[in-house]
């Protein structure tokens, strides 16, 4: 008897939380309109929202009334916007959207993988590798939309965010949206006392080297153990960037044969690079996972993140004041875009017209723009440079310019479905790099070689 | 060795014990405590280093900004239901499934228990996509039943409950049968009762199994009214980041239906605990 009290007391204690709760309820924002959310979509006609240059638009009255199934694989601030837009959408073009958030990026492919098998697969998907599952499956739809349809200005985007919609060269098969590059944060109080004045950044990673060896030597203000001088969240993306600066190309493409070649000279001097960071201890090994509470905890000085950390590490999610810069390179300026983009999935062809407006209302310039300053991601449109928005989100958080300073010089290479295991096997390569197991020539040949047989098996 | 040496060693003894348990006990309790301040916190507490204990405000927005994010309340009920409707079936299924395989002498009966035990290595995502197709084949995507069904065995408490049905005597068996019982007399009247410990841990075991299931309630439905709390809280997490204080404030209230089953179940848990060391 004595044991149920507790258990009836919590038993109450669960009702009241969920009572109390009910003050601010839930509202779901694909049938109830947008009730919380704090960026604010802009108002806009369906005509002023789209391109007018091109041959063929399809109309508001040939969609009109039609239902789309959409999954989406953004949570948090970003579903909530991608939720808003929609709405947004649904409203101006009549068509009923059921939006359903699919999980994370993983999730996502074995969702969509199922349901492509069982044609259960939505109509149109917000996923990380899209073309892997459009392009990779021979539809090339959104090629075709792109030629016939003015409804989207492939022109005005940037030209490595459509080389991440492309599939093994044979065309176009998705389109960019939530679309991020890696930037590099730094804590300002941190270099300040380490005395490095960041009104001149380091360009090169020689340069951020140099940098690092202040920080260790004055920078640890916190006093704690732990205490590094740089660090990535995402080890295999920063490498693959790094890659392309010091002029190795990842992989190659011979007409659709894909030959992983990470292993070459120009692969194992970046190799040997990252390891002497390990090696001066201005890196930890192997810790990676980590390295975001790190930074967030005022114990790291510099991080290689996600842009869309812009808009997320507000003020109130710091202790410190927060910087950041472009981030260094080898002998030329490149970053490996990352993120998700729109596929059309459908097989109904009477909805591909709605399908495909949904897609490029959701890119066009100004709701992309309106997306990525909620959101932090990139806007993909040349033209969102000129929108005053974008101007003053520059002028109220500076870290915005260095964001959109690197657009110029980001790349993509070609879809192809073994993309996922070279990931893994460069992070695999470079957590034993860091620990000492093998040299950088030994483990990036020993990933190069997985992943060829793996790509030979297929 | 003295009385009093005795009384005094022992004294020794126990309030070492003491302290080692307290400490145990602290490292335990450590993560629930840690979460349930954590759920207080603004975000830049929860990052703060060296760690802050206690909020340097506490806010309380985190619990309603819960209910403001996602659909809780539905998410809630939908574990409920199929948390409870996963767990009642997979004990009666595996109570009936042990009782066969331990107490009943059929053609098979070994290499049934064999692919039962092997099934225990294979993992999930192994499984996960023909189970979708077999779903999808009998319409039960976005349904309860499609949650429920496919999760409705496992090797696991099957084997769990054979083991303690094991540890009933052949003589008791044999007593019933003399007194007239057949095999589901036997199975009602005599083994059950006498494993309500074990058939307890099962359930328990069985629940929180249940209660934290994720993955595969994702696959199978795509509408909010069918969806469970496992994948609003991973919707409260942003890309490769959490906003750990919201998340704290979620697991709080997503926890306590299992601490109300946990201190229900606790005497029993125990007792089987207890007497899985003792000889019948």
């Amino acid at each position: 008897m004595k044991k149920r009290i507790p258990a009836i007391l919590l038993a109450a204690l669960m009702i009241l939380s969920l009572t109390s709760g009910c003050v601010s309820q839930y509202v779901d924002k694909t049938t109830e309109g947008t009730a919380m959310q704090t960026t604010k979509a802009p108002e806009t006609t369906p005509a002023a929202s789209d391109s007018t240059a091109a041959p063929v638009q399809s109309t508001e009255a040939d969609i009109k009334g039609q239902s789309l199934t959409v999954w989406y694989a953004v949570s948090g601030t970003s579903g909530e916007l991608f939720n808003e837009l929609s709405k947004k959408f649904e409203n101006e073009y009549g068509v009923k959207l059921e939006l359903s958030y699919s999980g994370g990026s993983g999730d996502t492919a074995t969702k969509v993988s199922a349901a492509l098998l069982t044609h259960t697969q939505p109509d149109v998907a917000l996923m990380y590798a899209g073309p892997l599952y459009t392009g990779g499956e021979g539809d090339f739809r959104i090629a075709e939309l792109l030629k016939t349809t003015s409804d989207f200005d492939q022109d005005d985007v940037f030209e490595g965010m459509m080389d991440y919609c492309d599939y093994m060269n044979e065309g176009i098969c998705a389109i960019p949206c939530g679309i991020s590059t890696q930037v590099m944060y730094y804590n300002k109080d941190i270099l300040k006392a380490a005395g490095v004045d960041m009104t001149n950044p380091p360009k090169t990673w020689s340069e951020f080297y140099d940098v690092l060896s202040k920080v260790m030597e004055k920078g640890n203000i916190s006093g704690s153990d732990g205490f590094k001088a740089f660090d990535t969240n995402d080890e295999a993306w920063l490498f693959k960037s790094m890659l392309m600066q010091n002029g190795c190309e990842i992989i190659e493409n011979n007409n659709g044969e894909i030959t992983p070649i990470f292993n070459n000279a120009k692969a194992v001097e970046v190799a040997d690079y990252w390891k002497s960071l390990v090696d001066a201890g201005y890196m930890s090994a192997a810790q990676h996972s980590n390295a975001e509470k790190a930074f967030l905890g005022g114990n790291l000085a510099f991080i290689a993140a996600s842009s869309n950390r812009i808009s997320r590490w507000t003020a109130d999610a710091t202790s410190f004041e927060l910087g950041a810069i472009e981030m260094p390179y080898f002998t030329q300026p490149s970053l490996a875009l990352g993120g998700n983009v729109l596929v059309i999935l459908t097989e109904d062809e009477s909805k591909l017209q709605a399908a495909w407006k949904y897609v490029s209302y959701l890119a066009n310039a100004e709701n992309n723009t309106t997306f990525a300053l909620g959101t932090g991601y990139l806007p993909i449109h040349k033209s969102a440079m000129e929108r005053q928005e974008v101007k003053d989100a520059i002028a109220a958080n500076e870290m915005y310019t260095v964001a959109f300073n690197q657009l110029s010089y980001t790349w993509a290479y070609t879809h192809f479905q073994e993309m996922g295991t070279m990931d893994s096997q460069i992070k695999a390569a470079l957590g034993k790099l860091e620990k000492g197991r093998g040299t950088s020539q030994e483990l990036l040949d020993k990933a190069v070689k997985e992943l060829q047989s793996e790509i030979d098996d297929k | 060795m003295s009385k009093a040496t005795k009384v005094k060693y022992s004294y020794n003894r126990h309030t070492v014990s003491f302290i080692v348990l307290f400490l145990l006990s602290l490292a335990m309790i450590f993560p629930f405590v840690w979460m349930i301040l954590s759920s207080f916190k603004t975000a830049a507490d929860v990052y703060q280093y060296p760690p802050r204990w206690i909020p340097s405000v506490w806010n309380w927005k985190n619990y309603s900004q819960v209910f403001s994010m996602i659909p809780f309340l539905r998410y809630y009920w939908n574990s409920i239901l199929t948390t409870v409707a996963e767990t009642a079936l997979q004990i009666v299924i595996s109570i009936l499934a042990a009782y066969s395989l331990v107490h009943l002498k059929w053609p098979g009966q070994g290499f049934v228990a064999a692919v039962m035990r092997s099934s225990m290595f294979v993992p999930m995502v192994v499984t996960m996509i023909p189970m979708y197709l077999l779903c999808a084949s009998l319409g039960l995507i976005d349904t309860y039943s499609g949650i429920i069904l496919p999760q409705i065995t496992t090797a696991f408490t099957t084997f769990l409950i054979m083991s303690y049905f094991a540890s009933i005597p052949q003589d008791m068996i044999d007593a019933a049968k003399l007194d007239g019982c057949g095999p589901a007399g036997i199975m009602m009247r005599v083994v059950v009762p006498n494993t309500k410990g074990a058939i307890a841990t099962a359930t328990l075991f069985s629940f929180l199994g249940n209660w934290k299931s994720y993955t595969w309630p994702l696959i199978i439905t795509t509408k909010t009214e069918y969806r469970t709390l496992p994948i609003g809280l991973k919707y409260l997490t942003q890309e490769s980041s959490s906003e750990y204080q919201v998340m704290m404030a979620a697991a709080v209230m997503t926890i306590l239906p299992v601490l109300i089953v946990f201190i229900f179940f606790e005497k029993q848990l125990v007792r089987s605990i207890t007497l899985t060391g003792m000889k019948s």
